[in-house]
């Protein structure tokens, strides 16, 4: 009995002590979600962060958390609901408002004004920024904003009898040289029609480019019954079920898959956004990107203004944050000019900070000063609560026209409704 | 007998039970009430302050009509298929055969496949570029077209979402005809046999009528399975073409995780849920008579 006393006591103990020295060495720990986490290059800018912060920091420790771009949304919104969501998330600007109004994001107003208040955000793009205020309050910094342009392989242009210095200026030129370029084996262009997000930032510059819109100017009604909406529309359509000059299985075709044919060279130019000349390297690390690929504005037909939409992305704080302030200290790192300036050198991104877009290393840049001169030219979709639904009508609507179910005419005239139903509109 | 039982005999059964239930009080109770509230709760609303607003606005979409149809001719063609392909190969596998056991498991690997990794295989198997069935067709019938399109196409994208559904899901109602085919008495059909009845006439007068409650009972559960199908569909045509392939399930998440309107799809739920209910009011009256 007196053995088993013994024994029970030196148990305790041994518990005590593990526990009291796993408290007294307990580190804040913030999850830092993306998912980006498993991207060539992107992996190793998160990784020269995370490793940096928690040398710098020894109380909080920076951990990894894996989210899926497809279902980003869904995810936190389930962990939020759960109280469980990362402290630190990543999206496009387009769901923070609706985040915001759930209440699943930190108002990070109070924060900004104890680093100063207006002098603090002055080291943002002033437009770039607008997009994180609503309601009288910030809900995030705006990180990176990614022209759209043109990406198109030289050697296919020399092949095709075409000059890779001239590369197409208007929408009649793209898509004459679409037309050359489309030979046994390879495509023009290569488009998305996959259900996702990324078709908007490579249809938007062809909608807007022939003059059309997704809502009136007051914003109340849908602009998709607009002569120059439909020959937007058709423009993007028309490249597939009339020209031929895109790859069969266009509706099966994600942003990604984009990315491999071009790498592959099964297509020719696409709409690309800064990241992804880095992205086609790692895919087909064989070519040399930075030599076979030239960058050229998104033509637009001809006599109309130049636009573009853009990749913009930014970070959130979860309102369910254990510890807000050490994961703000987290997400201020994160945004500060060295991280910013690094993500550039190995992902290529353009920061919104105003001191890394100047720095000698983006002006000079061989791609970086292409993208980044169209950051004038850039337009967003609008940011309603009901863009969900509408952007959702508009890839139905795409996708529809692609494969024949309806007339370019037709599904577009769907879409408007859809819109209008969305924008309650009777 | 009985009146020897002590109370805690008559009662210690109940306590045996408390786990599984609270656990799935925890897990499902709890979750449907809260997904019935949300239903009645003004859009972006909270507290008790309740309407049937949502459920108004179902009955009047036509896409949720629309997808309601998908889901009945999805969960109607995958049920034949599962049958067909499930009876077919519990038949043969109902055999003395040498390696009976290996050919047992291979055919059910399909089950053991998580529907995602399913979807993403048969996306890519599928794909007109990339894929493998296309080169795999020209090898057998040299002439069929090089860049073939499954998915794209608005006739083929539904069969080939229908096929690839029946080959992930036919082994669960071929374990269980098979497992029913095992208990069928072999003087049945010695009996059937000597009474000169064909090979037909024993399927037919035997076999069937061996099988007709465990049929019932795996096309039952099956239904249930096939009505709720979400990850495949989402991977191998996220609804598409347009709307074509769009399901119940996966109109759900669109409702609720891309729209953030969480009340109309927590509405969309419900009715799927009652839908689901009275479809499988068969199964539970056959079980409760069972018992």
């Amino acid at each position: 009995m007196k053995w088993f006393r013994v024994s029970l006591l030196s148990v305790l103990g041994l518990v005590t002590v593990i526990g009291f020295s796993s408290y007294a060495s307990a580190q804040v720990k913030i999850r830092f979600s993306t998912w980006q986490w498993n991207e060539t290059p992107w992996v190793k800018a998160y990784e020269a962060f995370q490793q940096e912060f928690n040398k710098n920091n020894p109380g909080i420790e920076v951990v990894r958390d894996d989210s899926r771009y497809g279902d980003k949304e869904a995810v936190f919104i389930a962990q939020s609901q759960a109280k469980a969501a990362p402290d630190i998330a990543h999206f496009s600007y387009r769901p923070i408002r609706q985040l915001a109004d759930r209440g699943y994001i930190l108002d990070l107003t109070s924060f900004i004004e104890k680093e100063g208040g207006d002098k603090f955000l002055a080291q943002w793009d002033p437009k770039a920024l607008e997009i994180c205020k609503y309601k009288g309050k910030i809900w995030c910094l705006p990180e990176d904003l990614d022209p759209m342009v043109l990406l198109y392989n030289t050697q296919h242009f020399k092949e095709a009898g075409l000059d890779p210095n001239k590369p197409p200026a208007t929408w009649e030129q793209f898509l004459d040289y679409a037309k050359n370029l489309t030979r046994a084996g390879r495509y023009g262009v290569g488009i998305l029609g996959a259900r996702q997000e990324g078709v908007f930032v490579r249809f938007n510059p062809l909608l807007w480019g022939a003059g059309g819109d997704y809502l009136t100017p007051d914003g109340k009604r849908s602009a998709l019954d607009t002569p120059e909406a439909l020959a937007g529309f058709k423009n993007y359509v028309e490249l597939y079920t009339k020209h031929k000059v895109v790859p069969p299985g266009v509706i099966e075709q994600g942003a990604q898959e984009v990315r491999t044919q071009l790498a592959h060279e099964k297509v020719s130019m696409i709409i690309s956004m800064p990241s992804e000349p880095g992205i086609v390297q790692a895919i087909n690390p064989k070519m040399n990107v930075r030599e076979v690929m030239a960058l050229a504005p998104v033509p637009v037909p001809a006599g109309k203004p130049r636009v573009t939409a853009t990749w913009f992305a930014m970070r959130v704080i979860s309102s369910s944050a254990k510890n807000p302030e050490a994961a703000w200290k987290v997400y201020k790192a994160f945004y500060s000019k060295e991280t910013q300036l690094r993500n550039f050198k190995i992902a290529a991104v353009l920061s919104t900070r105003l001191d890394v877009r100047s720095a000698p290393e983006v002006q000079n840049d061989k791609f970086a000063k292409i993208y980044s001169a169209q950051t004038p030219y850039v337009k967003l979709e609008p940011l309603i609560p009901e863009w969900p639904k509408i952007g959702d009508a508009m890839i139905t609507a795409i996708q529809e026209a692609f494969t024949g179910i309806k007339t370019p005419e037709q599904a577009l005239k769907d879409a408007h409704m859809a819109a209008n139903r969305a924008l309650g509109v009777q | 007998m009985a009146s020897g039982r002590t109370w805690h005999d008559r009662h210690v059964g109940y306590l045996f039970l408390l786990p599984a239930t609270l656990m799935l009080a925890a897990v499902l109770v709890f979750p449907a009430l809260i997904t019935l509230k949300l239903s009645l709760t003004p859009e972006g609303g909270s507290g008790w302050t309740l309407t049937l607003a949502h459920y108004q606005k179902a009955f009047r979409d036509p896409v949720l009509f629309q997808t309601f149809k998908n889901t009945f001719a999805f969960v109607a063609w995958s049920l034949v298929g599962h049958f067909v392909l499930g009876l077919g190969l519990a038949m043969a596998l109902n055999q003395t055969l040498p390696g009976q056991t290996f050919f047992r498991l291979v055919a059910l690997i399909p089950w053991t496949i998580p529907d995602v990794v399913a979807g993403i295989i048969f996306r890519w198997a599928l794909n007109p570029i990339h894929g493998c069935l296309n080169p795999l067709l020209r090898l057998v019938f040299p002439s069929f077209p090089a860049e073939f399109q499954w998915l794209s196409n608005p006739t083929l994208a539904f069969p080939s979402l229908i096929f690839a559904n029946v080959w992930r899901g036919y082994p669960l109602v071929m374990v269980m005809l098979l497992a029913g085919l095992m208990a069928i008495p072999r003087e049945l059909y010695e009996a059937a046999e000597m009474d000169g009845a064909s090979r037909v006439k024993r399927f037919w007068h035997v076999t069937l009528p061996g099988l007709s409650t465990i049929i019932l009972i795996a096309l039952a559960l099956d239904m249930v399975w096939e009505f709720r199908r979400f990850a495949l569909v989402l991977t191998m045509t996220g609804g598409g073409p347009g709307t074509l392939t769009e399901v119940l399930s996966t109109l759900v998440y669109k409702t609720y995780f891309q729209f953030f309107t969480f009340e109309y799809a927590s509405a969309m739920a419900i009715l799927m849920s009652l839908v689901l209910f009275i479809l499988s009011l068969p199964y539970i009256i056959l079980v409760g008579r069972e018992r």
